[in-house]
């Protein structure tokens, strides 16, 4: 067990620093001037050859993209992420504002996906292919299928400017969460349906529990002690995509709804090229996901015995 | 099966003959007309700058489906290069490939390709760079997978004898036994691409104006939402009904493999 994780830790580091590496080339090789799209940013006006100069040498785009690359990285080992180049603000305030918003409404979303999609596949999965089974599996086809930022404008157009019952613009109140949340959290429940629905049907499938079922055990604790651990195994396994899935709607329905959270705040960046900004975003993300992967790979080897004895 | 081949047809015709059947130029501008309604004139009405929604749908098929088309294929290139590499390499190029899927697996798809496509500046060419690289993982998976089974096979382990190099057992004895597998992720791949797509483009990163995308389509009416609210269900209507289909089709092959891996 030790072993195991000592290799998935060490896994989990190259895939960190692979990322750093990438990022910081594709920053540095990015077509256009940076230091000119800075200076943009920053005065909004007709620009000298001397002030793009200046920008340069104070982001520090003059020097080599391994000095630079060093640089950057030194601070970022003690979790500092520098100072954004347009504004001068150090980038973590910023970057910790825009993050508790995208948070509660990665929370709310994950947690309708959930409220929809675990009844909706336990009832389907009462009769497979009986008639609620296929609208289940049909709508949960449909919902894959439609983008989030379509179902965010069509939300808006129904509940905010048709019926006007609640606000579609900023986030200033709560209420100004429900549209978002409901919007990614319908995308989650689609894809989390389907998953459920399937891990439930293959543990029904398993070889023990006609075995378990003589023994006289009741149809009750069949379903809570038996199909309901071995339907979680996928799951948990899925966890990591949908939280994916849920950082790509995120972006987009921040946009949407203008919201100012993480979404928001990586599309800024790139635009004005602000790159300690867009940098600290795509670190953050891996690391979150490294983590979240590796917790993944972790608690499955122990909710399922038999993923470690087959891979040892 | 038959559906699959149906459906391929409808999407072919749809991105080929679907331009040939726009009433009016996608570009025209017509001030004077601008937002309209539907009507005799505009069956699908107008958009921002008077330009006919209908034709900008039908030539929109074209960029859309050919581009996702054009990206699944350029990274299945890739991801089967990669998982052939790693499959028939030796131990070390294993481990470097598949800590590079790691490496791109560990980030969200969509979000890497918007920095990609954003940083490298908006346009078709940064759009199907940005996509075509964030989207090889799965095809890597399969092909390293799959090569690892098929290498203890009596006729691999023949053609290796013979001296047969890397290169060309890859080619003619690994290759046969990736493409149902592989046709059945690129399906998956394909709708993807559709949505990515049209993210990127309702973003502003994607493919620019005056050039009918679907993405970008949504990205101008979003503006007109409380005027004009019909032009905004089309170009997502048609994103949904494209990869409903393209995912049906997928779930149809695999059962179909699947059938036909079941007796062995």
């Amino acid at each position: 067990m030790i072993k195991t994780a000592g290799g998935l830790l060490l896994r989990a580091l190259v895939v960190l620093s692979g990322t750093a590496i990438l990022t910081f080339a594709l920053l540095w090789n990015a077509p256009g001037d940076p230091a000119q799209a800075i200076a943009m940013a920053r005065f909004d006006a007709l620009l000298t050859d001397e002030v793009i100069d200046q920008v340069r040498a104070e982001v520090g785009l003059d020097r080599s993209f391994w000095q630079a690359f060093w640089a950057w990285l030194g601070p970022l080992l003690t979790l500092d992420f520098g100072n954004s180049a347009v504004t001068g603000r150090p980038v973590w305030p910023d970057l910790w504002a825009s993050i508790s918003y995208t948070f509660p409404l990665a929370f709310a979303a994950l947690g309708i996906g959930l409220i929809i999609s675990v009844p909706l596949a336990i009832l389907a999965t009462k009769r497979p292919g009986s008639l609620l089974d296929r609208f289940a599996v049909g709508l949960a086809s449909i919902g894959n299928a439609i983008p989030a930022y379509w179902l965010g404008l069509i939300l808006i157009l129904i509940f905010a400017v048709k019926l006007a019952w609640l606000p579609a613009l900023g986030a200033s109140t709560p209420a100004h969460a429900i549209l978002p949340a409901l919007t990614l959290g319908l995308g989650v429940a689609a894809s989390l349906t389907r998953i459920i629905r399937s891990g439930i049907l293959e543990a029904r499938g398993q070889p023990f529990l006609p075995a378990i079922r003589r023994r006289g055990v009741s149809d009750r604790s069949v379903g809570r002690d038996h199909v309901a651990p071995h339907a979680a195994i996928p799951v948990v396994t899925v966890f990591g995509l949908e939280l994916a899935f849920l950082l790509e709607g995120l972006v987009l329905v921040e946009v949407i709804f203008g919201r100012p959270g993480l979404g928001t705040f990586l599309v800024q960046a790139i635009l004005s090229r602000d790159f300690s900004h867009v940098q600290a975003v795509v670190v953050l993300t891996a690391l979150v996901f490294v983590v979240v992967n590796l917790v993944i790979d972790l608690i499955y080897r122990v909710i399922d015995p038999r993923i470690g004895e087959s891979n040892a | 099966m038959r559906s699959v081949a149906l459906l391929v047809i409808a999407l072919v015709l749809l991105a080929g003959v679907g331009p040939m059947l726009a009433p009016y130029d996608p570009t025209v501008i017509n001030i004077p007309k601008r937002l309209s309604g539907p009507s005799a004139e505009f069956l699908l009405g107008t958009d921002a700058l008077g330009r006919d929604i209908l034709s900008r749908l039908l030539h929109g098929a074209r960029w859309s489906l050919g581009l996702a088309f054009v990206i699944s294929v350029i990274s299945m290139i890739i991801g089967t290069t990669i998982g052939l590499a790693a499959a028939l390499g030796g131990r070390l190029a294993d481990w470097v490939a598949m800590r590079t899927t790691d490496t791109f697996l560990a980030f969200p798809e969509l979000v890497a390709a918007i920095v990609i496509a954003g940083l490298m500046g908006a346009g078709t060419w940064s759009l199907i760079f940005a996509l075509s690289v964030t989207g090889w993982m799965r095809y890597a998976r399969v092909a390293r997978g799959i090569g690892l089974s098929v290498q203890s096979r009596g006729y691999v382990v023949q053609a290796r004898l013979a001296g047969l190099p890397s290169w060309s057992i890859a080619r003619w004895h690994y290759l046969p036994s990736l493409i149902p597998s592989l046709t059945v992720v690129w399906t998956g791949m394909f709708a993807r691409a559709i949505l990515g797509i049209s993210a990127l483009g309702f973003l502003g990163f994607g493919v620019q104006p005056p050039n009918p995308e679907w993405g970008s389509m949504l990205l101008d009416a979003r503006v007109h939402l409380r005027s004009t609210p019909l032009q905004m269900i089309w170009p997502g209507l048609a994103v949904v009904i494209c990869v409903l289909a393209i995912n049906l089709a997928g779930d149809a092959l695999r059962d179909a493999l699947a059938q036909q891996d079941a007796p062995e």
